[in-house]
C-alpha cells in the first residue's frame, strides 16, 4: 500500500540520488538539510495546476477559427460552407466571429497572416484574452519526437516512432494525461503531485494533492500521490458521505466492520481501502470546506462549472488543509462531434467560456489568480474536412492557458495552415502537432516549481524537445 | 447502433471535400470486432520482429471502410410505420416503428468509390448491401474477432485475468462450435461459464481472482433475488448516474461508446497495478462513488424513491429463523463465500433484531432489509468470485 511512510521514504530517496548525481558526495543527513535548494521547488506558496479536459475530441476549427478574409474564406470552403461567410456546412458565419476576434496584445504575424476569433459563445474567454489572462497554444498534440509529415508517413517506426493509437478516443486521452495508452498507472499531472509531496511531507493531508472532481483519470495518479475524488454533486456534501453515522449501533459497527475489514484477496482489500479513505477524508474536506465563503456565482445546470466551484472551494479551504500543492482534474464530455456539430458544439463553448470565467473570476475573488493556472487538453483534435453534419477524429489541436501568471493575449505555437493538402497535417486537415504535449506539459510544470533535471521525471519523452519553456506562463 | 455512431443519416463524398463519417467505421472494429493491435488466437499480443505489438489497422483503412457505411437512415414505414398529427407540434411525429425497422439505404447517398482495408478490395460500383456484406464478413472472419471477443465476455461474466489458455479455449470454441459453425454465440457462452477456470472454487493462492462486479448488476441482482414489485406496473426507476447519491452507473447511459469502464484498465498505486493486472470495474470505484453506493443500497433494500419496492416474498415466512435467512442470502448473492467473520457480524445484527413469527411485517422488513444491505456492502459479495 502507498501509506505516507513508503512516499516519504521513497522520495527522500530519490532526491538523495539527484544531489549525490550532481557531485554531492556529503553524508546523507546534511543531504536532507540541502534538499530545499537541490529542488529549487519553493513551497512556502501555494500553486495549483488545473485540468480541464474536453473528453470527446474538442472541434479546433470552430473553437479558434481563421477570421481574417482570406484565411475565413479556405476554412468556409473547406468544412463545406461554400463560397460566401454565412453560417453553412459546418462552418461558422463570419460576421458572428467578429465580437470574438482576437487582437494580440503586442502585434503577432502568424502562418499566411492568420488572424482567428474565438467561437462566438466564448466571449468571456476573449476578455480575458484582453486582460492578457488567457493565452492560445496552437496545434499541440502528443508526440514522441518532432515530427515532419515524411517522417509520419515513413515506414521505419523505430527511427520515427509516433505516439501508439493514434486516432483513438481513450488511448488518446491516455496518452495527452500520461504518455502511453489505455492501462497506464501514471500521469504527468500525478508525478507533479510526487515531487509536491516530497517536499511537503509532513502534511497529514497529503491525499488532497491530486484530486479530480470527476471520473478517474489516469493524469492525478502519481507514483506515490494517490489520486483523491471529490464529488460535485452536492455543495454540502463533497466527499459523499457514509451515512453510517445516523445509524444506531450494532448497526453502525456492523457496517463499519464490512466495509473497512482488510482481505486476503487484493481486490477485496483495494476496495476497503477505497472505502477506508473516502471515510477517512469527509470529515476532513467538510470540515475545511465550512469555513469557506466563495461569492463568485457559477453557473447552474454545466457540469463543468460545479466541478470548478468545489475546486475554486477546495483553494479557498488551502489554508485550513494545510496545502501547498495540488493538481486538479475536470471535465466535460460531449465533444465526439461527428454529427450535428453546429447545434452540440456551441452548446458545449457556452458551458466552457461560463465554467472557466466564473473560476477565474473566483481565484480573483480569493486573492489568487496568480497562483492558479488552468489549461485546457481534449483526447485529440478533428479533421478540418466536414463529414456533412460533423467532424471526424483528428490529432493536433489548439488549447487554452487561463491564469493570472498566464502571459496572455498572444498566441503561442505555429499556426497550422487552413488547408487540407500542405504538410502540418495528415490528411482531411487532421494537425500534425508542431507542438508537442511534452513541451505544453513541461512549461506548466516549470511553473509548478520543478527544476529542468526534474523533467524527464514526469515526462519520459521531454529530452527529445528542443523547448520546454513555451512562455505561456 | 446506427443513430449511436452516426451510420444513419451517414453520405458519401462530395466535390467540396465532404468525406463519410468515419465514426462507426473505427469503433466497429476497436471496440467490436477486431481490436488495436494484432491478436494470437489465446488472445495475446502478436510482436513484430522488434517485439512490437502489430497495429491491426491505419487511417486508411478507416477512411475506405467508412465508405462501405453511407447511404442509411431511418426507416419510418417499414413494418407499419408512419406519422401522426398531433396538436402539440407542428410537425408530424414517427410511430416508433423506425427504432427497430432496419435502417433504409439510398443508393443516391451512397458512395461507389472502390474500397480497399484490412487487405480486400471491394471493387468501385458495388451495391451497397453487397458492400456491406463484404466488409462485415471480412471482420467476422478476422483472427482477431474471436480471442477478442472472448476475452472480454470473460471479463464481463467471470474474471478480469483469464489465462491466455482460457481465453484460447473459448476463441477456438468462437472459431468451430464442434460442427464446423463459426461465431455461435450461445457455444461460446457455454463454453465461457462452463471452463474449469470459472468452475473452480476460490483459491486462497490466486488472491486477485475473479473480478469486482458492477454496481448496476450488484442493484439489479438484490432486487432480482429478494423481489421487487411496481405499484403502478411501470417500473420508474429513473436515472441512477450519480455518484454520489447513487450507483454512479445506469442501463444505457454509457458517457461515450467506449461503456462506462474499459477492459484494460488498471487502478493506479494498488496491488492490483504492480501485479501487472486488471481490474476494469476499478474504473468507476471512487471515494464519491463507494459512498453512494453504501447509502443508495441502503436506502433501496428497504424503500425506494418511486414506486418500485423490494418485497422479500420468499424470505417473510423465515424471517423469526435468523439463521435461515443469513444461509438463504448467503447462498443466493454469493454462492456461500462471506467468510465466518462476515457471518458473525451479520448474525449479530439479526439477532439483535429480535424477529418473532408474531413480529409486524414491518419489522421483519426492517430486518431483512438490513441483512440484504449488510451482505451487498461486504467485499466478500462486491469481489464475484
Amino acid at each position: 500500500m502507498s501509506g505516507p511512510d513508503k512516499w516519504t521514504r521513497r522520495l527522500v530517496l530519490q532526491r538523495a540520488m539527484q544531489l549525490s548525481a550532481m557531485g554531492v558526495a556529503t553524508p546523507l543527513a546534511i543531504n536532507l538539510a540541502a534538499m530545499g535548494e537541490a529542488a529549487a521547488f519553493d513551497n512556502t506558496d501555494y500553486k495549483a495546476l488545473v485540468c480541464v479536459f474536453l473528453y470527446g475530441g474538442n472541434d479546433y476549427a470552430n473553437t479558434v477559427v481563421p477570421y481574417d478574409p482570406a484565411n475565413y474564406a479556405l476554412y468556409h470552403q473547406i468544412r463545406a460552407g461554400g463560397p460566401g461567410e454565412e453560417q453553412a456546412g459546418i462552418a461558422l458565419a463570419r460576421a458572428a466571429l467578429a465580437p470574438t476576434a482576437l487582437t494580440p496584445l503586442a502585434p503577432q504575424t502568424l502562418t499566411d497572416n492568420l488572424q482567428y476569433a474565438l467561437h462566438p459563445n466564448l466571449a468571456g474567454l476573449r476578455g480575458l484574452w484582453d486582460q492578457g489572462k488567457l493565452a492560445v497554444q496552437l496545434n499541440v498534440g502528443p508526440l514522441i519526437r518532432p515530427t515532419t509529415l515524411q517522417e509520419y508517413h515513413h515506414t521505419n517506426k523505430v527511427l520515427y516512432p509516433l505516439p501508439p493509437k493514434l486516432f483513438s478516443h481513450n488511448d488518446q486521452q491516455s496518452i495527452w494525461q500520461s504518455n502511453s495508452s489505455e492501462g497506464s498507472t501514471i500521469g504527468w499531472g500525478g508525478r507533479l503531485g510526487d515531487i509536491a509531496l516530497a517536499n511537503d511531507s509532513n502534511n497529514p493531508n497529503s491525499l488532497l494533492t491530486c484530486i479530480s472532481a470527476t471520473g478517474n483519470a489516469v493524469f492525478v495518479a502519481g507514483q506515490d500521490a494517490l489520486q483523491y475524488q471529490i464529488s460535485s454533486g452536492s455543495a454540502t456534501v463533497p466527499g459523499g458521505a457514509i451515512r453510517i453515522g445516523a445509524l444506531d449501533t450494532p448497526l453502525r459497527d456492523a457496517v463499519n466492520a464490512l466495509i473497512t475489514r482488510d482481505s486476503a484477496h487484493v481486490l477485496e482489500n483495494e476496495y476497503s481501502s477505497v472505502t477506508r479513505r473516502s471515510i477517512q477524508m469527509e470529515g476532513v474536506v467538510n470540515s475545511a470546506l465550512g469555513g469557506v465563503n466563495v461569492t463568485t456565482a457559477f453557473p447552474n445546470g454545466n457540469p463543468l462549472a460545479s466541478q470548478l466551484k468545489i475546486v475554486a472551494r477546495l483553494i479557498a479551504a488551502r489554508g485550513a488543509l494545510n496545502m501547498r500543492r495540488q493538481v486538479f482534474f475536470v471535465s466535460l464530455g460531449g465533444f465526439d462531434n461527428h454529427n450535428l456539430l453546429m447545434q452540440d458544439h456551441p452548446n458545449l463553448m457556452t458551458r466552457v467560456n461560463a465554467a472557466m470565467s466564473a473560476f477565474y473570476a473566483a481565484t480573483v475573488e480569493l486573492g489568487i489568480a496568480n497562483q492558479v493556472t488552468t489549461f485546457t487538453a481534449s483526447d485529440f483534435g478533428r479533421t478540418l474536412a466536414s463529414n456533412a453534419d460533423g467532424s471526424d477524429h483528428g490529432w493536433g489541436a489548439h488549447q487554452f492557458v487561463m491564469g493570472g501568471a498566464v502571459n496572455g493575449g498572444r498566441f503561442y505555437g505555429t499556426a497550422p495552415h487552413v488547408s487540407i493538402q500542405t504538410d502540418d497535417q495528415v490528411g482531411q486537415g487532421r494537425l500534425l502537432p508542431s507542438t508537442a504535449v511534452d513541451e505544453f506539459a513541461a512549461t506548466l510544470a516549470r511553473w509548478f516549481g520543478c527544476s529542468t533535471s526534474e523533467l524527464p521525471g514526469i515526462l519520459p519523452n521531454v529530452g527529445n524537445f528542443s523547448n520546454t519553456s513555451l512562455g505561456f506562463v | 447502433m446506427g443513430f449511436y455512431l452516426n451510420t444513419k443519416g451517414n453520405l458519401k463524398e462530395d466535390a467540396n471535400g465532404r468525406q463519410p463519417d468515419e465514426n462507426y467505421a473505427r469503433e466497429v472494429m476497436q471496440l467490436f470486432t477486431i481490436g488495436l493491435y494484432e491478436l494470437n488466437a489465446d488472445g495475446t499480443n502478436r510482436l513484430d520482429a522488434n517485439s512490437n505489438p502489430i497495429e491491426t489497422y491505419g487511417q486508411s483503412d478507416i477512411t475506405n471502410l467508412a465508405r462501405v457505411f453511407t447511404g442509411y437512415d431511418w426507416d419510418y414505414f417499414a413494418n407499419g410505420g408512419g406519422f401522426t398529427d398531433v396538436a402539440w407540434h407542428d410537425y408530424d411525429v414517427p410511430s416508433t416503428h423506425f427504432a427497430t425497422n432496419q435502417m433504409w439505404f439510398d443508393p443516391n447517398k451512397h458512395s461507389t468509390l472502390e474500397v480497399n482495408f484490412l487487405g480486400t478490395n471491394i471493387p468501385a460500383n458495388t451495391p451497397g448491401r453487397d458492400a456491406l456484406r463484404i466488409a462485415l464478413d471480412r471482420l467476422f472472419n478476422h483472427p482477431n474477432t474471436g480471442p477478442f471477443f472472448a476475452r472480454q465476455m470473460i471479463q464481463r461474466l467471470v474474471t478480469s485475468n483469464p489465462s491466455p489458455a482460457y481465453v484460447g479455449r473459448v476463441a477456438a470454441v468462437f472459431a468451430n462450435n464442434g460442427s464446423g459453425v463459426r461465431g455461435d454465440l450461445k457455444a461460446v457462452w457455454t463454453a465461457i461459464l462452463m471452463d474449469d477456470e470459472a468452475r473452480a472454487a476460490p483459491s486462497a493462492a490466486n488472491s486477485m481472482s475473479g473480478k469486482l462486479r458492477e454496481p448496476v448488476v450488484r442493484w439489479v441482482q438484490m432486487w432480482r433475488t429478494v423481489g421487487i414489485r411496481s405499484a403502478n406496473g411501470r417500473y420508474e426507476i429513473y436515472d441512477t448516474s450519480p455518484a454520489h447519491e447513487a450507483l454512479g452507473q445506469s442501463p444505457l447511459r454509457s458517457p461515450s461508446v467506449f461503456n462506462f469502464f474499459r477492459p484494460g484498465y488498471v487502478p493506479p498505486n494498488t496491488e492490483i497495478a504492480t501485479a501487472g493486472k486488471l481490474a476494469p470495474e476499478f474504473q468507476i470505484l471512487n471515494e464519491t462513488t463507494t459512498a453512494g453506493y453504501i447509502n443508495y443500497i441502503q436506502y433501496t433494500a428497504r424503500d425506494h424513491y418511486s414506486d418500485v419496492k423490494p418485497t422479500y416474498t420468499q424470505l417473510l415466512p423465515v424471517a423469526h429463523d435468523g439463521e435461515a435467512v443469513l444461509n438463504w442470502l448467503n447462498l443466493r448473492m454469493t454462492a456461500n463465500q462471506l467468510s465466518n467473520d462476515t457471518l458473525n457480524v451479520l448474525r449479530a445484527v439479526i439477532t439483535a433484531f429480535a424477529i418473532t413469527a408474531a413480529s409486524t411485517e414491518n419489522q421483519k422488513l426492517d430486518m431483512l432489509a438490513t441483512a440484504t444491505f449488510l451482505v451487498m456492502i461486504s467485499p466478500e459479495y462486491l469481489v464475484q468470485k
